[in-house]
């Protein structure tokens, strides 16, 4: 450090240099230490599968870029050694024939597919796609006869010599991972090269910047380029990462947040609205006091006191059916209101007695049996249904007599006529 | 007032002014996250808040806490993830107030609503109504994209960059360099401090005629990103002693 004294400013100079340089690193390296934890954890989010998106390359979407190292200018030798370290089977490659033998044929890669971007088309990489890789175009003859050379190929990668730098390429479907399954392999057009692979060699030829290419791109000006390449890149806006402690998701309640805070409000209000309707109700003024209980129900649409007043107001106005309508719904949000559930029960015997007048008997029990089944110890509704069950099992027994009745006396008319027949023969006879 | 008896006076005020500043935009990154706002929507409103405080120097009888209320409301506009007045007061009352019951629909809180349209206006002015800004974050995902593809997969997929990477730029508007340093600088220099935190080395650095960061940002020097990352490094340093 500073306290060698010993040569020339030179020394001096580098050593300063050296100092500070390691004070900034310094300050980054405490950061890291402080924040060693948080860091860590980054690492155990959830990841959202990034490749379940299909790699494809929408310029409508984002900017598609040529390879970063293009415009780094990485010699050739670290690029091929590069790209030897990380291909993988299964990765699409694009090339052109360059031989056809009687055992397969090689091509030189030009670019990679299924959205991997590297610069490799001046590295004359040659694949060899082996005679039992190359699908038959018909049932008999050579299946190699179907290429030539100058053929644009997309194929797979079956297999990596990394040592000596060898690659196996196939046709066959089969040599896909599940998720590119449904990239076509075999000969392709120079319009289906992929657009990463264009950008770079108009790059090559115009010397563009990345910041050129980038706002040139229609992509960046997408509206929702952010979105989408936060999806690509497996980041979320729901729960997003911090390093700061006290922005951490666990610190967040979620009483706090807007939804939860706007909806005990609405209650709140609605609440309001609800106990002016009722000292309405109370003094008979019952249009006053529709208003506000349809106020409250605007503010908050399933508020069950509302629904509960409201339903009482139209039962005390008669009309049933819409308070009982009000009653199930507030029992439906809040089953364990006793008066929603006392009143309902209240209002569907009454109404089961409107329709038994109306000699409406099996509604009425319907509704009886509905008051039951939310309170079974409903006294009213029990002696309600047995009552009627009587009544109808004498009007039942009415009937049944009044049908025999009325069968003896169609009887008996017949007879009579029978009678009048046999006389009038008898007549006849005469 | 003689610049430089202003500028010994203001360091003192200086630092309270940045604690206050601080505090405020935690507020607007803790409600953006209760109100459900997206990250562009919440670097704008923190963006407005601090472009407001940088124009009108003299601090003025401003609330920065209704300074930041209509921040959040513009930004939500500009950004077109429009928010509603209700929703920004419940949160806020609710910030300054924890545990407190949601307000009644009386007087008081129409007048808070009337003082955040207000105050929405004034900025506007004060703005000039330039209120849409360029983000680092468009740049930041776009290099993290062509950074991903020239780095091993395994190795990508093991070290949560992104991740950092978005976390440091969201954290970095509690300060103020999004109206310091032009939006390029901010995300290379975000992704330069992710790579370190986690020792990666971008492959062929060394034999690159050009670093990567310089072909992000071509008018970008290595002294330049130091010291935006010991800018961002303060923020947290700023956190530690305000909490």
């Amino acid at each position: 450090m500073l306290c060698e004294k010993k040569g020339g400013s030179t020394r001096f100079f580098f050593i300063f240099l050296r100092k500070e340089k390691r004070i900034d690193n310094i300050e980054i390296q405490h950061f890291i230490a402080k924040k060693a934890d948080l860091l860590f954890a980054l690492s155990w989010k959830p990841n959202v599968s990034t490749d379940s998106e299909s790699n494809e390359e929408n310029e409508d979407c984002y900017a598609v870029m040529p390879p970063l190292e293009q415009f780094m200018e990485v010699p050739s030798e670290d690029r091929r050694e590069l790209f030897f370290r990380d291909i993988e089977r299964g990765d699409v490659v694009i090339g052109r024939i360059s031989s056809i033998r009687e055992f397969g044929f090689f091509m030189v890669l030009i670019c990679l597919g299924s959205g991997v971007v590297r610069e490799i088309s001046q590295l004359e990489i040659t694949a060899l796609c082996p005679l039992r890789d190359v699908p038959s175009h018909s049932s008999h003859g050579d299946p190699l006869s179907y290429y030539q050379t100058g053929d644009i190929i997309q194929a797979a990668i079956k297999d990596i010599d990394r040592y000596h730098e060898k690659l196996t390429i196939s046709l066959h479907s089969s040599a896909l991972p599940p998720s590119l399954s449904s990239t076509k392999l075999g000969v392709i057009s120079s319009e289906d090269l992929p657009l990463h692979y264009r950008r770079s060699v108009e790059v090559a030829s115009t010397s563009e910047t990345y910041e050129k290419v980038l706002h040139h791109s229609l992509g960046f000006a997408n509206p929702s380029v952010v979105e989408f390449l936060l999806g690509k890149l497996g980041l979320s806006e729901s729960s997003p990462p911090s390093l700061m402690r006290g922005l951490q998701s666990k610190n967040f309640n979620e009483e706090d947040f807007a939804f939860a805070l706007r909806k005990k409000q609405s209650a709140s209000w609605a609440l309001k609205c609800v106990k002016i309707g009722v000292d309405y109700f109370k003094v008979g003024r019952h249009v006053e006091a529709m208003n506000e209980y349809n106020k409250a129900l605007e503010i908050d649409p399933q508020n069950v006191e509302a629904l509960v007043a409201r339903g009482a107001l139209y039962a005390t106005k008669g009309s049933l059916n819409k308070a009982i309508d009000d009653f199930e719904v507030a029992l439906k949000n809040c089953p364990t209101h006793r008066n929603a559930r006392k009143y309902l029960c209240q209002t569907l015997v009454e109404r089961g007695g409107q329709l038994e007048e109306e000699d409406n008997l099996l509604n009425a029990q319907n509704y009886y049996k509905r008051a039951l089944i939310l309170d079974e110890t409903f006294k009213e509704a029990e002696d309600a249904l047995l009552k009627l069950r009587k009544h109808m099992q004498k009007s039942l027994e009415m009937r049944e007599k009044q049908a025999a009745k009325e069968e003896r006396q169609k009887e008996k008319k017949i007879e009579t006529s029978a009678q009048k027949l046999r006389k009038l023969l008898k007549e006849e006879k005469r | 007032m003689e610049p430089n008896r202003a500028a010994s006076d203001q360091t003192g005020l200086g630092a309270t002014k940045t604690k206050i500043h601080f505090k405020v935009t935690r507020f607007i990154m803790e409600a953006g996250v209760k109100l459900g706002l997206r990250s562009i929507p919440v670097a704008t409103a923190c963006t407005i808040y601090h472009s407001f405080f940088t124009a009108t120097v003299a601090s003025g009888p401003y609330d920065p806490y209704l300074v930041a209320m209509a921040a959040l409301y513009l930004a939500g506009k500009v950004e077109e993830q429009h928010l509603r007045t209700r929703d920004i007061i419940n949160v806020s009352h609710r910030y300054l107030h924890p545990q407190s019951d949601p307000l009644e629909l009386d007087s008081h809180f129409w007048e808070l609503r009337d003082s955040i349209v207000q105050c929405e206006l004034l900025m506007l002015r004060v703005l000039g109504f330039r209120v849409s800004f360029r983000h680092p974050h468009k740049y930041l995902l776009h290099y993290l994209l062509s950074l991903r593809q020239w780095m091993n997969r395994h190795s990508w997929e093991r070290t949560p960059v992104s991740a950092a990477a978005w976390a440091l730029l969201r954290d970095s508007y509690h300060g103020g360099l999004c109206v310091r340093y032009p939006p390029q600088h901010v995300a290379v220099a975000v992704l330069y401090l992710a790579l370190h935190c986690y020792g990666v080395e971008v492959p062929a650095h060394a034999q690159a005629q050009r670093p990567w960061w310089q072909v992000f940002s071509e008018d970008l020097s290595q002294t330049q990103i130091d010291q935006i990352v010991l800018d961002l490094i303060q923020i947290y340093t700023l956190d530690a002693e305000i909490s």
